[in-house]
């Protein structure tokens, strides 16, 4: 009655390939999957340090009534809203021209474009924010060149201040994302331009009918990875203006750092609001994929 | 061609990281050696945890001060006991309070040291968040009413001393002779005034020399608690209830504050390095901070001899406004990992709360002003400082320390010092004190779940 149990080949092959997959599962579950749990449940408690004690949903009710986290929401979607368009554009433009069959030292001007992307968040930071000082080096370009008497305080002023960070975030990331262009731009028959430019289309009009449509896919990878990197954005708002001036440019996550370690500790708290960006992520990620998916 | 051009790029971009390497290499050096002592000191103070004979681990940073310090205090108490074996582990504040926050939260406290030295400023929070943490010293025989008093209550929770006093933030104003001269005054001038005349004689020598009197670090609120704590006054109550609106002493530290940028005799700095550099190149005539600002003015040494040092400006029509306030500090906690609490009691009440000896070896390296009150008749104390323009500025400072009002840090010290500087901010920005103060105060309140 009983069969010796004899795995075919497909079944072999099957779980020699969870065998190889178990522990980086293993590892995936417990150093992410598991903290990501706690997180969760610890977001439905209160406490002072690790006095905690269950209050279900009333973090997520009281971050809405929080003035300074709703100060650093407005402020991570000026920049998502404001940078995130700018930099993807600027980042198309230049791959379609680095693209170009004809262009010499393509490989010098990739490399300088993508070079950004290689210093520290925490250094370039600290270069913006010294470049930006009252006696920095572009206050004293400025005053060379006559258009100010006395430095401008960038990093003083609320506008200003959230402009040096959008103008830092750009420079370190359009690069970046040039780098997918590039890629993607490199699936594009030539052919397609060729025969483009042969029916007389003018550049503006390959650019918009041909390279756009077809690096929609890419397009929507980059959108997405921008929009998750500025709403978890830290770096910046911590070592360019420490979220100055009046909270004027404190992001979300920089509010979650100082409410976990430089304040009265409210992990939990501090927990609902991490959870409300994960929220804030898919919600945004699962808009841009609806539209940009619309496959006819 | 192309190819050509790609191999030198390539060969440049390696170079490049190569050479970036090679300066890196040094730090990563230390890191290893720091990383291998750290686990040398970390097993030995296990070991000997585990014998539960005569050793303590420490905590902290400053390799120049605290660090020097504690292991002087560890020479002293071993010409009593030869075989007290003392291991410090430099440790930043920032990584203790992370390593402190992992250590309670997860509730393995194995991890900790014997002792830690803690700022001031968070002692109150971290005792109140972690209890389980600190050890309750009221009772182990260290005698607290040899320290100045304000500087004890820092770490007083409850009624009961969780910290034995180390270093003293005693607020000094620092300024230039040379520059005062030009302008026609002398620090006498500057000693035991008021804001007002602090204002005036401020202008004047801003029309004079060209020179602020004042700089300080824009949306940091050290200047406007160093200016309330020198009338006796806090953000908090003694139940420890912010009282940001209708506190009389920090509307005029705001209107004064204020006042202080408008003329232009405060200059505001975006951050510490800038302000350093105000000091180190002459951009200002002069500073006021804690006392430990004198090893940051001393770095120029081409300025040795023409900087001078008195009290700070006080307020105007507020009750119980002296000359004297505080800014930082730090104080020894013991963990309740320490295994051995009579060796460490013992050994803190001999050396930090007990040893003239070791107060006079550490001042004049580490310039660690004691808080250690009987410590101040020494007289190395009485020594004159050259930098100083020879005047004995050791001896002048603990006076001062003697008289500062204490000060109420309540536990949500960082989030008020937060929400007054947005306060101050938006009122230098043009905007209006009071309704400025409500929003402070009602951030505060928020905070502590009101």
């Amino acid at each position: 009655m009983s069969k010796p149990k004899k795995m075919n080949l497909n079944q072999k092959q099957n779980l020699s390939g969870w065998f190889f997959l178990a522990p980086a599962t293993a590892f995936i579950a417990m150093m992410s999957f598991f903290p990501m749990f706690k997180a969760l449940i610890l977001s439905f408690k209160t406490g002072i340090g690790t006095n905690m004690t269950w209050t279900g949903i009333s973090n997520y009710v009281r971050m809405f009534q929080d003035a300074v986290f709703m100060q650093s929401l407005k402020n991570t979607f000026f920049y998502l809203i404001i940078q995130v368009p700018i930099m993807l554009i600027l980042a198309l433009i230049l791959a379609t021209m680095l693209n170009d069959r004809h262009l010499r030292c393509k490989g010098l001007f990739r490399t300088m474009i993508f070079l950004p992307c290689a210093t520290s968040l925490v250094s370039y930071a600290i270069i913006f924010r010294s470049l930006f000082a009252v006696d920095g080096f572009v206050n004293t370009i400025l005053i060379k060149l006559g258009f100010l008497n006395t430095g401008y305080n960038f990093l003083g002023h609320p506008m200003s201040a959230r402009i040096i960070i959008i103008v830092a975030l750009i420079w370190r990331w359009t690069g970046y994302n040039m780098v997918f262009y590039l890629s993607g731009l490199q699936n594009i028959e030539y052919s397609v331009y060729e025969a483009a430019k042969i029916d007389g289309a003018s550049p503006f009009k390959i650019f918009t009918k041909i390279t756009v449509p077809l690096l929609k896919p890419t397009i929507l990878l980059t959108a997405i990875m921008s929009t998750n990197g500025t709403l978890q954005l830290f770096d910046e708002s911590w070592n360019l203006t420490f979220g100055g001036p009046a909270n004027a440019s404190i992001t979300m996550s920089h509010y979650i750092y100082n409410m976990s370690f430089k304040y009265v500790p409210n992990f939990g708290y501090a927990a609902a609001m991490s959870y409300l960006i994960l929220i804030l992520v898919a919600v945004l990620a699962f808009i841009q994929m609806k539209v940009g998916d619309k496959r006819d | 061609m192309k190819r050509k051009i790609l191999a030198v790029l390539l060969a440049t971009a390696v170079t490049a990281s190569l050479a970036g390497c090679g300066s890196k290499a040094p730090a990563t050096d230390t890191a290893a050696t720091d990383a291998a002592t750290d686990t040398a000191t970390e097993s030995a103070g296990d070991t000997a945890t585990a014998g539960g004979d005569n050793s303590l681990t420490v905590w902290c940073w400053d390799p120049a001060f605290n660090i020097y310090s504690m292991e002087q205090a560890g020479e002293v108490y071993k010409k009593e006991n030869p075989d007290f074996n003392l291991n410090v582990v430099e440790t930043p504040w920032a990584d203790i309070q992370t390593k402190l926050t992992t250590a309670a939260t997860s509730g393995d406290l194995s991890t900790l040291p014997d002792i830690i030295l803690m700022q001031d400023n968070a002692f109150q929070k971290n005792v109140i968040s972690y209890p389980d943490a600190f050890t309750d010293l009221t009772s182990s025989g260290i005698d607290f009413t040899q320290f100045a008093e304000a500087k004890t209550a820092y770490s007083v929770v409850d009624g009961k001393n969780y910290g034995v006093p180390f270093d003293n933030g005693t607020v000094i104003a620092c300024y230039r002779t040379d520059i005062l001269e030009e302008a026609g005054y002398t620090v006498d001038d500057f000693t035991d005034i008021t804001w007002s005349e602090y204002l005036e004689k401020g202008k004047d020598i801003l029309a004079k020399t060209g020179k602020p009197l004042l700089s300080c670090q824009a949306g940091e609120s050290d200047v406007i608690m160093m200016m309330l704590q020198s009338a006796g006054a806090s953000l908090f109550d003694a139940e420890g209830n912010p009282t940001i609106t209708d506190n009389a002493a920090l509307k005029t530290v705001m209107d004064t504050y204020a006042e202080l940028v408008k003329a232009g005799v405060l200059v505001e700095v975006n951050d510490w390095d800038q302000y350093v550099g105000t000091l180190n190149n002459e951009t200002v005539a002069g500073t006021i901070n804690g006392c430990w600002i004198m090893a940051s003015i001393q770095t120029a040494e081409d300025q040795s001899g023409k900087w001078a040092i008195t009290n700070m400006p006080k307020l105007e029509g507020v009750d119980g406004a002296t000359n004297y306030s505080n800014n930082g500090g730090s104080s020894w906690a013991v963990t309740t990992n320490c295994k051995n609490t009579d060796l460490a009691y013992d050994f803190m009440s001999k050396t930090f709360a007990g040893s003239t000896e070791l107060y006079e070896t550490i001042l004049p390296k580490s310039g660690a002003l004691a808080t250690y009150l009987p410590a101040a008749e020494s007289d190395v104390y009485g020594e004159p400082s050259e930098f100083f323009g020879g005047e004995a500025v050791f001896s002048k400072i603990t006076d001062f320390a003697g008289t500062t009002p204490s000060n109420n840090t309540g536990v949500y010290y960082y989030e008020a010092r937060d929400a007054v500087a947005v306060a101050i901010t938006e009122v230098v920005a043009g905007g209006d004190v009071d309704t400025a103060l409500q929003t402070a105060q009602d951030t505060v309140s928020f905070a502590m779940g009101n």
